[in-house]
């Protein structure tokens, strides 16, 4: 186990100030899911890390709101939480299905949404029905505070492009009119399992024509982002068995182009296919 | 059919609780790693992480100049470095990635974990050797010194190789060549299977302890067998066994894992505890665990059998080669069984098998519940279902048509000569479970989702058998207030052997249940009667606790009779611990007043009583002979449906069918069989150590999956009984039958749905939509 | 490193205790409060043997600090029996044989109880994902799942 020290701020500003004063030795920590697992286990990803700031006592981070037509979940609300939302429920159920994946009921206890989104694992169960809603996260250091696209921080897996002073308060999103969604995973077990595959999507569909439509693979891609090659199959289409297969069939090309042929390609290119017609044919409803 | 329910007992054939549920439910029970004592050091092992290597310069300068750490300890400092079974407690030769080159005491946990770290190691890297094909190569390289090679086939001493010589055994049955010849059809198929992971959810743990007040070097171990463990410990210190006493703590799991790591733990802690004069706990790491607890053994099974058109399987040959890793003491024993089924239950008139293991830079292997079978019957059955298949004869008619019945010879040609109720049992579980319609059906589905069944049958020689001699002995002692105290060298292992044997002695002497405590093993207090392995616990060891209990009722009934004033015409007995003379109840007495009276006339109070195995013969060279005194019957079938699309494998429904003989306790039988339906289940579709290159990929729960609760099937555990005198009371083996079968069950099933061969475990989501693995690792 | 001050309240009683920044609530709970009842299988969240109950929810205690535990309530599994009296659910592990080595018993139960107090009749599937954290390698789950079901259907 690596050794640090440990501070526990109550307030935002205060855990901003700490960062900003470790020169980019310091750690946030929310649940500890993954950032415990990590420095147990001597990760190069965590050697520098000298100072975890627990931010769990911040009670500011904790709510899940409305606000006109923006849904506002801030950084500590735990994946358990989420998915006994009623207002997530009824509005995103692919993204409280994802978040009810994750891990054990212990895991989803802890672990937080801010800290699965800053973790930034491509086999992150939550990550991609936000990618898919096009969700934005609010990031507050000493300096001020940006919105990012939330697809945009992630460049590289395990490492989003979060500054070591900033501190990310909050998921936000708008969920389109009339939007059908889908969460479709593939582990090796029933719980306790990682994503060998993932798949979100999110449609909209108006007198049998696809007006929107958002695709987004987890796992499988080097980041976690939508496959606008394949939406753009389905825009403006009938949503068929063919138009879905097609679609399918595009996600596991771009796969190929983006990733290259690796030891798993063989099995992720057919599955990966499969996973997204079932994740579109149940979004779009298509028998 | 005989279901459970028809004998008659007073205690056992009972649901009696289990004796340490209370303290198990509450967390009071102490289990190795939570013993404490003052001033003990905190002691790990530095492992060499690599699969084949020379040390060729260690330091240790730096690591011992640490404040807090009070001993760092090589191969060079130990007095023997190389156990008494192979295995080494530190080594500068690494031949596996377990293998431990330094071993540290420290103040504390934190002081542990640097010390570890300052210790600085070279290594020169060797050649390796990893998979049976590689060992067998002719120019492989010999990573152990007393390997051999074969000579036409058969390992031959003298000759160079990597063959485990002492694990070789042949069976030799009939005539090959002639049954052969006289086959219409004949097949040659080859099977796999996989390192798997023993993952009993208590990592390893000892604490040793010198106290000057004994004399003794006492070790609390998670052990599964203290005597043997015991061994480690006088070895390593160079101490006469009764200077080393283990005490057995509250075992978390074992199923044949905590043997060899729990003994070189001991050892190492006992060293250390020497060296400093300090009590030592040593707890491995899960990482740890992993790395250096035996496997369960790959094996590759190369098969040719033949039978006529009508279904009569007349020969049948094999090649059985399982990968022992760099250091093994268990394939020497595991293959003596492994070559005894090595022809599965079906009644066949020439066999010629032969079994033995091979050295490599993986992982050794070990016991691991079932001790071959799951991989011997995952074989065998696939082979003959295929041979059906060539056949183009329905499965079941092939099984009625050779299955083993009473009266029949077994590939060791032993006569079955106790009630056989195998082909019962087979037709009922197929009534049950309509396997025959749902068989046929599924071979003609469409669509991504498919449905499949498999049907296996099998049988298992209880208890040691010709292996080893499967002897014990039981202590019963009477205390004046009418309890009693019992002791045996067999342990609990969480199976709830303590239950059983207080149900047994209860039954044996005619005393309450509630009136009786088991001891737990301490070494000092009873002789080695064995090991708690190959479902022997209650089966075989038992005996002598029965025999105990009969020899103290008879005691306890002559005072009876003499406190009860009965004439030599009445005869007296004892139920319930109260002493009557029969048909006259109102003549009574408590066994209190028997035991007091007892003590206060000085009339013996305790009782010790041995039992002796039944003499078993066989041929070393034919493996002809009597194996075993019996047979456990087994049938399982497995349903489940596969995502054809994705290869993975939703276990419904498993049917798992036992005979017992006699049900000591329905509920811990059960649980039994539940649990090996769970183990079973991972076996056959996503266990596996993955080993590339002697490395392990997997060092954790996170990527060593075996199933949770969401994962279980419907259960349907169906018990019978029968009359065979062998066992206690009629009993027969249950905790290896109630996993053996299931991963065989499973792959027919994933062959029924998908119409393609499961050759190799685990069908995993790769192997199954792939039919290969697309890892790194590969075959084993 | 400097120790930290944490106040917490354990099985109903306050407890201070001077704690390492890195200390995780599980060797807290073992090592200075000797509650052995918590085990550690994994030490990667994954078995659920050192499962306690938080504030109502049960959690991982080897993934938790310690530290972050100030002013939080907390049940371990010897506090699950009250005086001498076993909870309903213990005893019904006792009368369906609902474990065997017991290793991961003190888990299952908290997980168990932690479902009850908030779901006191849930359904066999709510059961099954209640315990699914919680990994047992001897039982099967099948008499784990019926031992809480008895529970439930009280």
């Amino acid at each position: 186990m690596f050794r640090f020290t440990y501070e526990r701020p109550t307030t935002i500003a205060d855990a901003c100030a700490i960062l900003a004063a470790s020169s980019g030795k310091a750690k946030v920590i929310a649940g500890g899911t993954d950032l415990i697992i990590g420095l147990r286990d001597e990760d190069k990803k965590v050697a520098h890390v000298e100072k975890v700031v627990d931010i769990t006592h911040i009670a500011a981070l904790k709510y899940i709101k409305t606000d006109g037509e923006v849904i506002r979940v801030g950084a500590l609300v735990t994946h358990d939480e989420i998915f006994n939302s009623p207002i997530l429920k009824s509005s995103v159920p692919f993204f409280t299905e994802a978040t009810n994946t994750v891990g054990s009921p212990q895991i989803r206890h802890r672990g937080t949404i801010g800290g699965s989104i800053c973790n930034a694992s491509p086999a992150a169960d939550p990550v991609p029905p936000l990618i898919a809603l096009d969700a934005e996260v609010t990031l507050i250091s000493a300096k001020g505070k940006r919105i990012m696209k939330l697809a945009d921080i992630y460049d590289r897996p395990y490492k989003p492009t979060i500054g070591t002073d900033e501190l990310l308060t909050e998921v936000s999103f708008k969920v389109p009119a009339g939007a059908k969604t889908a969460f479709v995973k593939l582990g090796r077990r029933k719980a306790l399992a990682i994503a060998r595959m993932n798949v979100a999507v999110l449609a909209v569909k108006k007198a049998g024509i696809v007006e929107d439509i958002r695709i987004v693979p987890g796992s499988v891609l080097p980041k976690t982002m939508r496959v606008e090659a394949a939406e753009a199959l389905l825009i403006g289409k009938q949503a068929t068995q063919e138009t879905i297969a097609q679609a399918a069939r595009k996600v596991a090309e771009v796969m190929l182009e983006m990733s290259g042929v690796r030891w798993s390609t063989p099995y992720k290119e057919p599955v990966i296919e499969a996973l997204t017609r079932r994740a579109l044919a149940q979004a779009l409803e298509v028998e | 059919m005989p279901l459970m329910g028809k004998k008659k007992f007073n205690v056992i054939n009972q649901a009696k609780k289990r004796v340490d549920a209370a303290d198990k439910v509450t967390g009071r029970a102490k289990y190795a790693g939570d013993v404490v004592f003052q001033d003990m050091l905190i002691a790990g092992c530095l492992h060499g992480h690599r699969a084949h290597a020379k040390v060729a310069k260690i330091d240790t300068s730096k690591a011992k100049a640490l404040d807090g750490v009070h001993a760092v300890l090589t191969a060079a400092d130990i007095l023997k470095p190389q156990s008494w079974a192979d295995y080494y407690y530190i080594t500068d030769h690494v031949k596996y990635i377990g293998d431990v080159v330094a071993i540290v005491a420290a103040e504390t946990k934190e002081i542990l974990e640097d010390a570890l770290k300052a210790i600085e190691v070279e290594y020169e890297d060797m050649p390796g050797v990893f998979t049976v094909d590689e060992a067998l190569q002719a120019d492989a390289p010999q990573i152990r010194e007393k390997g051999v090679g074969l000579v036409d086939g058969i390992p031959t001493k003298g000759t160079k190789g990597n063959i485990f010589f002492e694990s070789y055994y042949a069976l030799r049955k009939g005539n090959i060549a002639e049954g052969f010849a006289q086959c219409d059809v004949v097949i040659e198929k080859e099977y796999r299977t996989q390192f798997v992971e023993h993952a009993y959810i208590e990592p390893e743990a000892v604490i040793a302890i010198s106290d000057p007040f004994d004399g003794l070097m006492t070790v609390h171990a998670s052990s599964q067998n203290p005597y043997f463990t015991r061994r480690y410990v006088a070895d390593a210190l160079g101490i006469t066994m009764n200077k080393a006493r283990i005490v057995q703590r509250t075992l978390g799991g074992s199923f044949g894992g905590k043997e060899e790591l729990v003994g070189l733990i001991a050892g190492r802690a006992a060293i250390l505890a020497k060296a400093t004069g300090r009590p030592v706990r040593l707890v491995v790491s899960r990482e740890e665990s992993m790395i250096e607890s035996p496997k369960r053994h790959p094996f590759k099974f190369n098969y040719k059998i033949g039978a006529t058109k009508a279904g009569q399987i007349l020969a049948l040959e094999g090649i059985l080669v399982d990968n022992s890793g760099a250091y093994n003491n268990q394939t020497q024993f595991l293959n003596c069984r492994a070559m005894i089924h090595s022809a599965g239950p079906y009644n066949i008139p020439n066999i010629k098998t032969d079994t033995y293991g091979v050295f490599t830079n993986n992982v050794h292997s070990g016991a691991f519940r079932g001790y071959s079978s799951p991989q011997v019957i995952f074989a065998g059955e696939q082979l003959i279902e295929e041979l059906a298949e060539a056949l183009n004869m329905d499965i079941v008619e092939l099984k009625r048509k050779n299955i083993l019945r009473y009266g029949d010879l077994t590939a060791t040609s032993q006569r079955l000569s106790q009630e056989t109720i195998f082909a019962d049992m087979m037709e009922d579980v197929i009534a049950k479970t309509d396997y025959q319609a749902k068989f046929a059906a599924n071979a003609v589905q469409t669509g991504e989702i498919r449905k499949g069944v498999g049907l296996v049958t099998c049988y298992r020689g209880a208890g040691l058998g010709a292996e080893t001699a499967d002897a014990g002995g039981s202590l019963v002692t009477a205390l004046e207030d009418g309890s009693f105290i019992i002791n045996s060298g067999i342990t609990e292992n969480g199976q709830g052997l303590k239950t059983a044997y207080t149900q047994i002695a209860a039954e044996a002497m005619g005393i309450k249940f509630e009136d009786i405590n088991l001891m737990g093993i301490d070494t000092h207090s009873v002789a080695d009667s064995g090991m708690t392995v190959a479902s022997r616990g209650t089966v075989m060891a038992a005996q002598s606790m029965k025999k105990a209990g009969a020899s103290m009722k008879k005691l306890l009934l002559e005072t009876a009779r003499m406190l009860l004033s009965a004439t030599s015409l009445e005869e007296v007995d004892m139920i319930d611990s109260v002493a009557f003379v029969i048909g006259q109840p109102e003549r009574s007495i408590s066994v209190a007043a028997i035991n007091n009276c007892r003590l206060w006339t000085g009339k013996q109070l305790s009782v010790y009583e041995w039992n002796e195995p039944k003499e078993l013969l066989m041929n070393h060279h034919t493996g002809q002979g009597n194996a075993f005194p019996t047979y456990a019957y087994g049938v399982c079938v497995a349903e489940v449906e596969v995502d054809t699309a994705t290869g993975y494998v939703d276990v419904k429904k498993v049917t798992s069918a036992h005979d017992l003989g006699t049900v000591i306790n329905p509920d811990t039988v059960k649980g039994q069989i539940y649990g090996g339906i769970a183990m079973g289940m991972g076996f056959a579709t996503t266990e596996e150590i993955e080993v590339s290159q002697g490395k392990v990929g997997n060092h954790n729960f996170d990527s060593y999956i075996f199933p949770t609760s969401m994962d279980m099937p419907e259960m349907d555990a169906i018990l019978y009984e029968c009359e065979d005198p062998e066992g206690t009371y009629g009993a027969k083996s249950v905790g290896e039958p109630a996993t053996e079968a299931v991963g065989a069950a499973i792959a027919l099933a994933i062959a029924n749905a998908t119409g393609k061969r499961i050759k190799r475990l685990p069908a995993d989501l790769e192997r199954v939509l792939l039919g290969k693995s697309l890892r790194a690792g590969g075959d084993a | 490193m400097e120790k930290i001050g944490l106040k917490m309240i354990v099985n109903g009683t306050p407890v201070s205790v001077e704690v390492s920044p890195f200390a995780r609530l599980l060797d807290v709970l073992r090592e200075d409060l000797h509650l052995t009842g918590t085990k550690e299988g994994c030490g990667v969240g994954e078995c659920g043997a050192c499962t306690v109950i938080v504030d109502g929810e049960t959690v991982n205690t080897c993934l938790t600090l310690a530290a972050s535990m100030e002013g939080k309530c907390i049940t371990t599994i010897e506090g699950v029996a009250a005086n001498e009296e076993l909870h309903p659910i213990q005893q019904a592990f006792i009368d369906y044989a609902a474990l065997q080595c017991g290793f991961c018993t003190p888990g299952l139960v908290l997980s168990a109880k932690a479902l009850l107090d908030k779901t006191p009749h849930p359904s066999k599937e709510e059961i099954k994902v209640a315990i699914s954290g919680n990994l047992c390698r001897c039982t099967g789950y099948q008499q784990v799942v019926e031992a809480i079901e008895a529970v439930a259907n009280r």
